[in-house]
């Protein structure tokens, strides 16, 4: 290259012997092009990774590395970035170097550029790598650079580890393969582990065997609906590496994650405008499917900080009786709360109403035009139909068999 | 009379007695700040001086409040009414109401209409000015969360749907999108730049999504877990109430259940800045119009049920740019 020799010269790829001009670009080739799997694209650390993540994962054994040149294919031997190389294969790329820097010097640029011109992924790649400096005290960080690898570490290349230590005391040594920091890492791993796309419920034996335990007891709890959860969601999470933009353009542009779209949409909306009221209730028909009307997200490893209905926590709190007590009647307004039945004894008529007015009143409301005409103190102009009782009655009529008395208040005598 | 956190942040004096529904600056000025509660006020606080300058009630817990312009605030909350109120003369008036608890009130200066969210499934656009009702317009499903991006609504309803509306133009929807994330929708926040927004769950879990539909700007979208803290050996995964965005460096704060207030820059996709825990729950976050403070609701949102907890407050944050602008790399 003409340069002068660093410690270590130019990063270059053993499997390949390609150059590079920095040792993360290095990584991310490895990772794209070696270590990567063939079935489902995830990008592993090293080759043993690979290898023990076909077999985990795929149930298929690999014997060479992929897009290694012959010689270079050893799926063993532990190479991560410039570390790893076997001495002699050194000491081979240097006095080649030499050579070729005392024949053609030219030459020898014209090929480097190609070379780094090659590596595509390198550009919005190395960006997510340095983008992981600011670490959080998470076990799962923010950006994912790449998919979380096999042996568990949070995804990120060595850069980005020296803020880490709390938290990942057997990193580090973990980059270049799974034994030696298996036993440190079990905690860390397992929700590592859930964000595993396939998993292995009954794994073969393999070397770190901290590893597998973590995977089995991640594999049982977690459930299909888990399992699609995160499958998208590690598509999702390699941001701008290329992995990531071909999974997303090959689903239609609204609909960019199969399986959090599986669920039908519109039976959910049919469902939920009949019967919000009965969203305390385990498992009513309306179901948002991945996440009908209950959240069931407790597994061994992970837990939803969050009530089990899949209402939102304003509606949770506005049930309270403190505040239900404040919520105006109908007639007027509703409530939101749809399950007041066990609350107030001053609510009875409101319970029946939520399931069904809001659909009763917008034609209502088109009657009567604008009924607002920000006069202070006005009662909503709805009112006057309400007050007359008829619209009140079907909604009763047809309505879910409340136990209610019926809508005997005259709603303006309220106020 | 200021209770100093840190040198930088400071907890609001004379703050509501109940939980904190949601805190927006002033569109023009970073001394005020307006403070919407379930104890069923609406609160104006001059910021620098620390003390409270006006107050007035519903009848029930607000659960949104806008500013129209620098005078004018409008409210809105369990009672179904909406309510403005002129902060010079401290007169409210009732505009009009939905049909159940009004969730969201958010100002569209390009259209220069109000726009209210409710659970009763409808969006309503106000005329400020006289103040009347401007149309009602059904939305799929309980209305959770909405923003303007523009001339254009961002809704976020029950059922992970969301809609986006064309102020202009409400005769129809302009977009029927499905939330990326699997998980309730929490908040949707435009960014300033108006080229997409941001979404956050209840599951820990925030997305970058484009308003573009073409299929080479969809593929820029991302999602990134967040607000997720390993306790014992069990994943705790919060929600994600709120975000703000910082008006000049496109880069948003998030706050969740779990006290932490992170700030994301979501070009680089790298977390910038997580401040120390907060008490309890973060229930609103609200840059500055300037984007030189940070207002945190700290309020519980009963998440785990009616128990105790720490006392709810707002803190204010002299943020630097070190925590919200991105680094050039």
């Amino acid at each position: 290259m003409g340069r002068k020799k660093k410690k270590q010269m130019k990063p270059w790829c053993w499997y390949c012997n390609r150059d590079f001009d920095d040792e993360k670009i290095l990584i991310q080739h490895q990772k794209a092009k070696h270590f990567k799997c063939h079935i489902c694209h995830k990008k592993l650390y090293t080759g043993p990774g690979l290898a023990i993540h076909c077999m985990q994962v795929h149930k298929e054994t690999i014997d060479s590395v992929p897009n290694a040149i012959p010689g270079r294919t050893d799926i063993e031997l532990e190479i991560y970035g410039m570390e790893g190389i076997p001495e002699k294969d050194m000491q081979e790329r240097r006095r080649t170097l030499e050579q070729k820097s005392q024949e053609s010097q030219k030459k020898k640029n014209q090929d480097d550029s190609d070379d780094d011109d090659d590596d595509d992924e390198a550009g919005p790649s190395t960006q997510h790598v340095a983008a992981v400096q600011p670490q959080p005290g998470y076990v799962t960080p923010m950006t994912q650079p790449g998919m979380p690898p096999v042996a568990g570490a949070p995804g990120i290349p060595p850069a980005g580890y020296q803020g880490m230590p709390p938290m990942m005391p057997g990193v580090p040594p973990m980059m270049h393969g799974m034994p030696p920091a298996m036993p440190g890492m079990p905690p860390a791993m397992m929700p590592m582990g859930g964000m595993m796309p396939p998993m292995m419920p009954g794994m073969p034996a393999i070397p770190p065997g901290g590893c597998s335990a973590c995977w089995r007891c991640v594999a049982a709890p977690v459930q299909n609906r888990h399992l699609l959860c995160f499958s998208a969601q590690a598509q999702q999470n390699v941001p701008g590496a290329a992995a990531s933009s071909t999974v997303a353009s090959s689903d239609p542009p609204k609909v960019t994650f199969p399986a959090y779209t599986q669920p039908s949409v519109s039976s959910s909306s049919s469902t939920s405008s009949s019967n919000p009221s009965s969203s305390t209730v385990a498992k009513p028909p309306a179901t948002v499917t991945s996440k009908p009307a209950t959240l069931t997200t407790t597994s061994a490893t992970s837990k939803l900080i969050h009530p089990d209905e899949d209402i939102s926590l304003e509606e949770m709190k506005a049930q309270l009786p403190r505040y239900q007590r404040l919520i105006p009647r109908p007639g007027q307004a509703h409530a939101a709360a749809p399950q007041v039945a066990a609350v107030g004894s001053i609510m009875p008529p409101q319970q029946g109403l939520p399931p069904q007015q809001p659909g009763m009143r917008h034609p209502l409301h088109g009657q009567y035009g604008a009924p607002p005409q920000g006069m202070p103190g006005y009662m909503p102009g709805g009112m006057p139909p309400y007050g007359q009782g008829p619209p009140m009655v079907p909604p009763y009529q047809g309505g879910p068999p409340m136990g209610m008395r019926p809508p005997v208040m005259s709603p303006a005598g309220r106020y | 009379m200021k209770e100093m956190t840190g040198s930088n942040e400071y907890k609001l004096n004379q703050g509501p007695e109940d939980g904190i529904s949601a805190a927006k600056f002033s569109p023009s000025t970073a001394q005020f700040l307006l403070v919407s509660s379930w104890d069923c006020t609406v609160r104006l606080y001059d910021v620098g001086g620390n003390t409270m300058r006006m107050k007035y009630q519903h009848t029930a817990p607000v659960l949104d409040c806008a500013f129209y312009d620098p005078t004018h605030c409008w409210s809105g909350g369990l009672d179904s009414q909406l309510k403005t109120h002129d902060l010079n003369t401290d007169q409210d008036t009732i505009v009009g109401a939905h049909d159940a608890p009004i969730r969201c009130v958010e100002y569209c200066p390009e259209v220069n209409v109000m726009v209210t969210g409710s659970w009763d499934k409808s969006v309503r656009l106000w005329d400020p000015r006289t103040p009347c009702n401007a149309g009602t317009f059904t939305q799929p499903d309980k209305v959770y969360t909405l923003s303007v991006a523009g001339d254009r609504l961002i809704v976020g309803t029950a059922g992970r749907r969301v809609l986006v509306w064309d102020l202009r133009n409400m005769g129809y929807v302009q977009q029927r999108r499905e939330s990326s994330l699997k998980y309730q929708t929490r908040c949707i926040r435009a960014f300033p730049n108006k080229q997409g927004y941001v979404l956050s769950s209840i599951e820990g879990r925030v997305a970058v999504e484009y308003l573009d539909p073409s299929q080479e700007v969809q593929k820029k979208k991302y999602a990134f877990k967040c607000h997720r803290l390993k306790e014992d050996g069990i994943e705790h995964v919060y929600p994600v109430n709120a975000i703000s965005f910082h008006s000049i460096h496109n880069t948003f704060a998030t706050g969740g259940s779990d006290g932490f207030v992170n700030i994301w820059d979501p070009f680089n996709k790298k977390r910038l800045c997580q401040f120390h825990r907060y008490p309890t729950s973060i229930a609103s976050l609200a840059f500055s119009n300037d984007g030189t403070m940070l207002a945190i609701a700290s309020s519980y949102m009963y998440e785990k049920g009616d128990i105790s907890h720490p006392e709810d407050a707002i803190f204010i944050r002299q943020v630097t740019d070190a925590e919200t602008k991105p680094k050039s790399t």
